[in-house]
C-alpha cells in the first residue's frame, strides 16, 4: 500500500531515530558517571556534567519538532500512539541524563574520602545491570518487541534488590565518620541508578502501549511492588 | 527548469513601478526565500462594496503560503488578485499596490494574458476541458506557440502532477473519466503546463475525499521545489500540513451589517498554529470563533 503522508512519516521517523541516538547518549552518560564514582575520577564527572548539554538540546529540539508535528499533522491510530510514546521517552530519557549528572556530582564531593570497595562493587554491579536495560527497552521501541519489553520488570529485580541493601552497607560504615560521609553520597549514586532502572521499565511500558494501545505500569503486574 | 529569475521584460516592456507604502514590521525571522508577492495596503471593492481592506502580505518563493479564515472573509478575493483574475469581473476594482518580483502587477503596460501564463491557478473544483487527457495538459502550451515538444511537455507535466502512471496508457481519452482526484491532479498538470513561476490553488481539494486530498497535499509539497504556492483553504488543518506560512483572514462587520475582509495574522504556519499573536487568531484555531 502506498504511502500517502511520506513527509509526515518522514518527519516522525527522524524524530524517533533523534530519540534512539539521545538513548545511545544515556547509556554512554551511565558508564561514565559510574567511572567517576569508581576511579574517584573527578574530571570524568566534569565531562559527563558537560555532556548533559547535549542531551538537554537535542530534548528541547525534539520537543519543539514533537509540537510542531502534533498541531500541524493531527496524527491518528499508531501514529498518534507513536507520538505520545516519543513524549514520554523524550522525557523519560532526558531524565536519565539529568540521574548520570547527579551520580556525577556526588563523585566530585567524595572525591578523596576513604571508600569501602564492597560498596563500589556493587554500584559497579548495579551500573552493569541498568545499561543493558535502558538498551534492551529501547532496542524493544524500535522493534515494537512487547516480548522483550516485558523482560525489563524482571531486570530491573536485581538492582531494586542491590539498591535496598545499599542502607546496610552505609550503617556498617558507620563508626568510620569520613568513610561514612563517603557512603552516605553512595546511598545516593544508589538511588540515582534504580531510578534509572525504573526509567528503563518505563520505556518498555511505552513499547507495549505502542503496540497495543493500552497503557499499564509494568509494577503492578509484574508484582515486584518496587518501583519506589 | 530554472524559476529562479523570471524574464520580466515579456510581462510589462516599460513596467512603471508605483511607490511602495513602507512594510508591515514583523519580528520573524527573515527567510533565505526572496519575496514574489508584494502586497501592500490592498483594497478590492466590487461596486460599491469593499471586499477586503488593507492587506499586507509579503509571498515568498519555493514556499507554501496559505490563506485561511472563515467564510467571506475575502481570501479567494485577494489570491484572485494576484493573477489579476479580478479583471474578468466587470465591477472589481483593486487599490493599493502588488508587486510581483518588484513590477507593479497592475502597471499600464502589464499584459494580463502573461500574467496567467507566468501566473497559473487551480480551482476548487476540478475542471478539465470536455477533451482527452492529452488535449487537456497541451491547451497551454498549444496555446503559447509550444507545438514542438508537446509530447514531452505533456508528459513532464503529467509526471510532476504525479498523475502520469496513471494515464499514460490512456493519453487518448476523455478527461472527465477520470477520478474527482486524478481531474484535479490533471488541472495542476494542466496548468503548470506552460512552465508557471507560481501556482495560485483556491480549495484545491474541498471537493475530494479525504485519499483524495492527501495526494493533493503532498503533491504540493514536490512542486513547492519548483513552483511558489499560494491555497486559499477552508480546511485549517490542510494548511497545518501542508503550508509555511499562514495568513488568517477575518470578517470587520461595519455598519448597515456591511461585511469587509481584512488580514488578522501572517506568520510562520508553525506559529499560527502553536503560539499565535492575535487573540483572534488563537479563537479561531481554537474553534472559539464567533
Amino acid at each position: 500500500m502506498n504511502d500517502r503522508r511520506t513527509h509526515f512519516h518522514r518527519e516522525l521517523a527522524a524524530l524517533e531515530a533523534d530519540l534512539v541516538g539521545v538513548a545511545g547518549r544515556a547509556e554512554g552518560m551511565i558508564a561514565e558517571a559510574i567511572r567517576a564514582v569508581v576511579e574517584d575520577a573527578p574530571d570524568v564527572a566534569d565531562a559527563v556534567i558537560a555532556s548533559d548539554a547535549e542531551i538537554d538540546r537535542i530534548y528541547l529540539d525534539i520537543h519543539d519538532r514533537w509540537l510542531e508535528l502534533m498541531a500541524r499533522q493531527q496524527p491518528m491510530g499508531s501514529d498518534l500512539r507513536l507520538m505520545s510514546a516519543i513524549l514520554v521517552l523524550n522525557a523519560t530519557l532526558e531524565r536519565m541524563g539529568d540521574q548520570c549528572v547527579n551520580i556525577s556530582k556526588m563523585a566530585k564531593v567524595v572525591h578523596g574520602l576513604p571508600r569501602s570497595e564492597q560498596i563500589l562493587e556493587e554500584l559497579q554491579e548495579m551500573a552493569d545491570l541498568v545499561r543493558p536495560m535502558v538498551r534492551r527497552s529501547v532496542a524493544a521501541f524500535i522493534r515494537r518487541d512487547v516480548a522483550a519489553a516485558l523482560t525489563l520488570p524482571e531486570m530491573d529485580e536485581p538492582v531494586d534488590r542491590l539498591n535496598r541493601q545499599m542502607y546496610q552497607r552505609v550503617v556498617a560504615c558507620g563508626p568510620r565518620k569520613e568513610q561514612l560521609e563517603w557512603a552516605t553520597r553512595m546511598m545516593m549514586v544508589a538511588r540515582a541508578l534504580e531510578r534509572i532502572g525504573d526509567q528503563a521499565v518505563d520505556v518498555a511500558e511505552q513499547v507495549v502501549f505502542l503496540a497495543t494501545g493500552e497503557f499499564r505500569e509494568f509494577g503492578d503486574t509484574a508484582g515486584s511492588g518496587d518501583r519506589t | 527548469m530554472n524559476m529562479e529569475q523570471p524574464d520580466m521584460s515579456q510581462i510589462a516592456s516599460t513596467a512603471e513601478l508605483r511607490p511602495v507604502p513602507p512594510a508591515r514590521v514583523s519580528d520573524e525571522p527573515s527567510s533565505e526565500h526572496p519575496v514574489v508577492f508584494e502586497v501592500r495596503d490592498l483594497d478590492v471593492f466590487y461596486g460599491d462594496f469593499q471586499a477586503v481592506r488593507g492587506i499586507d502580505l509579503d509571498i515568498r518563493q519555493h514556499e507554501i503560503t496559505a490563506l485561511i479564515g472563515p467564510s467571506g472573509c475575502g481570501k479567494s478575493t485577494v489570491i484572485r488578485c494576484l493573477n489579476r483574475m479580478n479583471d474578468l469581473i466587470e465591477t472589481a476594482r483593486v487599490e493599493g499596490t502588488v508587486t510581483y518580483h518588484g513590477v507593479d502587477l497592475y502597471g499600464p503596460d502589464v499584459d494580463p494574458v502573461e500574467v496567467r501564463r507566468r501566473i497559473g491557478m487551480v480551482f476548487q473544483k476540478p475542471n478539465p476541458f470536455p477533451k482527452s487527457i492529452f488535449e487537456n495538459v497541451a491547451f497551454g502550451p498549444r496555446i503559447a506557440g509550444l507545438t514542438a515538444d508537446l509530447d514531452d511537455i505533456v508528459e513532464e507535466s503529467l509526471r510532476r502532477a504525479a498523475l502520469w502512471d496513471e494515464v499514460k496508457d490512456k493519453l487518448d481519452e476523455p478527461a472527465l473519466a477520470l477520478s474527482g482526484g486524478q481531474q484535479q491532479r490533471l488541472c495542476i498538470a494542466r496548468a503548470i503546463a506552460t512552465s508557471p513561476d507560481v501556482v495560485l490553488m483556491d480549495e484545491p481539494a474541498s471537493a475530494l475525499d479525504p485519499i483524495a486530498t492527501l495526494r493533493i497535499e503532498e503533491l504540493m509539497i514536490e512542486l513547492k521545489e519548483d513552483y511558489t504556492i499560494i491555497v486559499v483553504t477552508h480546511n485549517m488543518q490542510q494548511a497545518a500540513r501542508v503550508s509555511d506560512r499562514t495568513a488568517f483572514f477575518s470578517v470587520e462587520v461595519g455598519e448597515g451589517g456591511r461585511r469587509t475582509g481584512r488580514l488578522v495574522e501572517f506568520d510562520l504556519t508553525e506559529r499560527i498554529f502553536t503560539s499565535p499573536s492575535e487573540k483572534e487568531t488563537e479563537d479561531y484555531i481554537t474553534g472559539r470563533f464567533g
